[in-house]
């Protein structure tokens, strides 16, 4: 029962950070309408610029998330108006291709970058708390209990600003009807910016968060990526709400089914997961649901 | 006060406006009609920026408003009714009406006054603020939309096929609310299929044909004339 319920929580903590990168591919999606291919690489840039601040600096291990979180947010916003403003100056007659080529450009770029970088070695960050933090019935990693505090905030912060301020609502306006959020005097395009810098940013606290329990490589973002798409899919594109909830389940499915079954499929449960929701339910579990749900 | 002069445009290799020249004069309704195709949506998003200007200019106010970023124009006091439904559907009628104050999003008093106003003009907009705009009548997106549009406390508006897609009697309530409007001062460059309504509320009327003005005159000549203007775009 104790090995059950520690890998149930060990699923919702892995979930919760799942679902604060499958959140950030979510808003880049409804705001802008471009599946961002790179989404794994901002979670491996996170996680490296967190292990160079808290390793290499040797300055605390929150900081170092906090300054992936801003740093990244920064080159997030730097990224979309390089690569993905011709979309939205009629540059280019075919947007969806040339988002899903630039995008998936930049990914083998910044792989290729981490390698020349820092090289294909696996680094492993300090954890942010050492020891263990006993419920009674289960004992949990401090660290990773930390972890899953500090994406709960990030993720709160997140839904604070969609759902609560002027720039959250401008950007809930330009995912449902683009010319008419410039019609009223949203600047679509500079918002663009900052909601593909808070995706990205969001990537990259997953990623400096995981970094301590999954390791820091170049090609670590390629598997958690895959997982945001088939979190994002089952919960519908562009669903917050379907963001969130298919993220935990993803996380409690992967869980369980190490636990029940066998360690060596762990990366299957979320495809087979995702194969029976869209056989039941083909728009994913939120389907036709707009991004602000 | 809006003026458009020889100007060309269109959408990539296509040219649907061939050197159009109007003028849209201050505190008046300026119909535009004319077939399918002549170039008149064309024309009001050719003036907003959505299509961008490969020849000619536009001015508003004396200012050339041709390069400006479509998204400045409502400061500068222009608004856009577009013709498809525009409301944000899953924001509620008040975050909708808000949306329309982005331009002034800091002032806390004027958006409450603008508020204020638009709930005292439409009533059913104060009953379902807190509603989803989504989930609207069509009759009442559009006046939401009109209301959206008012909240910036525009000097002109852009209106295209305001009745589009209604019932004759809604239809007839938008005509009466953009009428008003024209009656408070709003200068209005209206795009319409439903000539026979909406002429009897405008001031002056330009026909379109293949993306330049064929005719112009005055609403209260076309209308002795109406008939003979709709058969000769059916021969055409």
């Amino acid at each position: 029962m104790e090995a059950f319920l520690a890998q149930l929580t060990n699923g919702l903590i892995i979930g919760c950070i799942y679902g604060l990168m499958a959140l950030g591919l979510t808003l880049i999606f409804g705001v802008l309408k471009v599946i961002n291919f790179a989404h794994g690489e901002f979670y491996m840039l996170g996680a490296y610029i967190s292990y160079v601040v808290s390793q290499m600096l040797g300055l605390h291990p929150v900081l170092g998330i906090i300054i992936a979180v801003f740093a990244v947010f920064i080159i997030g916003m730097i990224t979309e108006k390089a690569l993905l403003t011709p979309i939205y100056e009629n540059k280019v007659d075919q947007k969806d291709e040339y988002a899903l080529l630039i995008t998936f450009g930049l990914s083998i770029f910044l792989i290729n970058a981490a390698l020349v970088v820092f090289g294909p070695y696996q680094m492993s960050p300090q954890p942010l708390a050492n020891g263990v933090f006993d419920l009674g019935v289960l004992s949990v990693s401090s660290g990773r209990l930390y972890a899953v505090i500090l994406a709960v905030i990030l993720m709160g912060i997140t839904l604070f600003i969609i759902n609560k301020t002027w720039l959250g609502t401008a950007l809930r306006a330009i995912s449902q009807d683009r010319d008419s959020s410039t019609i009223v005097g949203i600047d679509a395009k500079a918002l663009g910016s900052i909601a593909f810098g808070i995706g990205a940013a969001m990537a990259a606290g997953a990623g400096a968060l995981l970094a301590p329990v999954f390791l820091v490589f170049p090609i670590m973002g390629v598997v958690p990526a895959i997982k945001s798409f088939v979190i994002i899919v089952l919960g519908s594109m562009g669903s917050v709400k379907g963001a969130i909830y298919g993220a935990l389940m993803l996380g409690v499915i992967e869980s369980l089914g190490v636990f029940f079954l066998s360690p060596s499929y762990r990366d299957a449960y979320s495809f087979l997961l995702l194969i029976l929701i869209l056989v039941f339910k083909p728009k994913g579990l939120f389907g036709g649901s707009q991004w602000n749900n | 006060m809006l003026s458009v002069k020889d100007v060309d445009s269109g959408y990539g290799n296509i040219q649907i406006l061939n050197g159009l020249s109007l003028e849209a004069r201050k505190n008046q309704l300026t119909l535009l009609i004319g077939p399918n195709g002549a170039g008149k949506s064309t024309l009001l998003k050719t003036i907003y920026g959505f299509v961008k200007t490969t020849n000619g200019t536009i001015t508003y106010d004396g200012e050339e408003i041709s390069s400006a970023a479509s998204h400045t124009l409502v400061n500068r006091g222009i608004g856009f009714l577009l013709q498809r439904v525009s409301v944000f559907p899953e924001l509620t009628v008040e975050e909708n009406l808000k949306m329309g104050a982005w331009s002034f999003k800091r002032d806390k008093n004027r958006i409450k006054d603008r508020l204020d106003y638009m709930y005292d003009k439409f009533e059913i907009l104060k009953t379902k603020r807190h509603e989803q705009a989504g989930l609207l009548s069509g009759g009442q997106k559009r006046i939401l939309e009109v209301s959206r549009t008012l909240m910036s406390s525009p000097r002109m508006i852009l209106v295209d096929e305001p009745s589009a897609g209604l019932s004759p009697k809604i239809a007839k309530e938008v005509y009466q609310v953009l009428h008003d409007l024209k009656d408070e001062g709003i200068t209005m460059l209206m795009v319409d299929q439903n000539i026979r309504e909406s002429i009897r509320y405008s001031d002056h009327v330009y026909v379109l044909e293949q993306g330049r003005v064929s005719s112009e005159s005055p609403a209260a000549d076309i209308k002795d004339n109406l008939k003979e203007v709709v058969e000769s775009w059916l021969k055409f």
